[in-house]
């Protein structure tokens, strides 16, 4: 293993501020919760699925997958959120109120995917 | 579920995440292609698999540039009221625009892609451009620093033209929930030509972004039915371990082989899909 050459020791620049660092635990955390039930949903259908078509199980694990897919598009929706709460909390009213506006989009999105019409997955 | 299938899912998606990552890139513009080419699935479908791994990528990828404090969190949530306006356009568009249009808009973004990968992107030069009150980017307290580790301080940047890039952010937007992509190939120019960014500053707030304008085209496609979770699942797992991989293999590869290869590889996707959209598949049954 080459080692790095220039290992920086100290960061003369100013510290992180809270917002980012909550930021950056939510969705690296969020990423390894998402992608582990995923995981564990696959490997439970994995195991049950040699045994028979629709079985319980298997639909079990897939259901599991489902959680950890809802789980990765709900993410970003959290990381608005907690923008949202921080900017609120700093009185910042002008970028929480775009922080809840740019929710709103994103829930106006989930209620068009329900009014379009049925014909494309099939 | 289909296991061989589950597994071919999984490994393409490592390869597609990882080659993606390498450049910067998201894997979504290689998802796609490949699941309709040779996967031979429904174009939808594999939107809907795509999404969802575009979402887990911008996740993984977000919390090493937040912690550098190179994303611009304000810029980004700003821009965002146009990207995910442009979602819920792409998310009404899709419903209505032929299929064979939807290859054939592929086809031109992986041809932009190529163009752009040989094109050397450079920072702008007049980051430090005269302060003008009036301007959105003042209003809204826009601008900002970042630390820049061979310089070894902090580097001041202005942001620019805010509104031009609000209306480059929508058309990203838009095509991003039309194609399952994070359309970074529509945010470099925005972010470079309008606002002038720097390009480690562009890159992370790029990458934050993707995943919120992500969400509100995800979420449409999950009510509507369209992410199927025995692909979904398999693609967005295999994105998340490629990603990881493609960023410790960036270190030992040259750059320019990489670029090489990339152009290659978009070319040909390029034209597959191409062929797709006039019906033509040489890898067996049409889509």
């Amino acid at each position: 293993m080459k080692r790095a050459i220039s290992t920086p020791t100290s960061t003369p620049t100013s510290p992180l501020a809270p917002l980012e660092r909550l930021l950056a635990s939510l969705l690296h955390y969020g990423t390894w919760v998402a992608s582990l039930i995923i995981a564990v949903g696959f490997v439970l259908t994995l195991i049950h699925t040699n045994s028979g078509v629709s079985h319980p199980e298997t639909m079990l694990g897939m259901r599991i997958v489902t959680t950890g897919i809802v789980l990765f598009i709900l993410l970003p929706v959290l990381r608005l959120m907690l923008m949202f709460g921080v900017f609120l909390r700093e009185r910042d009213y002008r970028f929480s109120a775009i922080a809840a506006l740019v929710l709103l989009i994103v829930a106006a999105g989930c209620v068009t995917g329900a009014y379009l019409a049925p014909s494309m997955a099939g | 579920m289909d296991i061989g299938f589950t597994i071919w899912l999984f490994a393409i998606s490592i390869g597609a995440s990882a080659l993606g990552g390498m450049l910067g890139m998201a894997s979504g513009i290689f998802i796609v292609p490949i699941l309709t080419v040779f996967g031979h699935l429904n174009i939808h479908v594999a939107i809907g698999a795509s999404i969802v791994s575009v979402i887990a990528c911008s996740c993984g990828g977000a919390a090493p540039f937040l912690r550098a404090r190179l994303t611009n969190i304000r810029l980004a949530v700003v821009l965002e009221i146009a990207t995910t306006l442009g979602a819920l356009c792409g998310v009404l568009l899709a419903g209505i625009i032929p299929v064979s249009a939807l290859f054939l808009l592929f086809a031109a973004i992986l041809l932009l892609s190529a163009r752009q990968m040989l094109a050397r992107r450079g920072d702008p030069i007049d980051t430090s451009a005269p302060v003008r009150s009036g301007s959105w980017a003042a209003k809204l307290r826009l601008d900002s620093s970042y630390p820049d580790r061979a310089l070894g301080r902090d580097v001041a940047y202005r942001v620019q033209r805010v509104p031009m890039g609000m209306a480059l952010m929508y058309g990203a937007g838009l095509v991003s929930a039309l194609l399952g992509i994070g359309s970074g190939v529509l945010k470099i120019p925005a972010m470079d030509t309008a606002l002038r960014l720097p390009i480690k500053v562009s890159s992370a707030t790029s990458n934050f972004m993707i995943g919120v304008t992500a969400a509100a085209s995800a979420g449409a496609y999950f009510v509507h039915g369209d992410i199927v979770s025995a692909i979904a699942g398999p693609v967005a797992l295999g994105s998340v371990v490629g990603a990881v991989l493609g960023a410790r293999i960036l270190m030992r590869v040259s750059n320019e082989k990489l670029r090489g290869l990339f152009v290659a590889i978009l070319v040909l996707l390029a034209v597959q899909m191409l062929l797709q959209a006039f019906g033509i598949n040489p890898f067996g049954a049409s889509a």
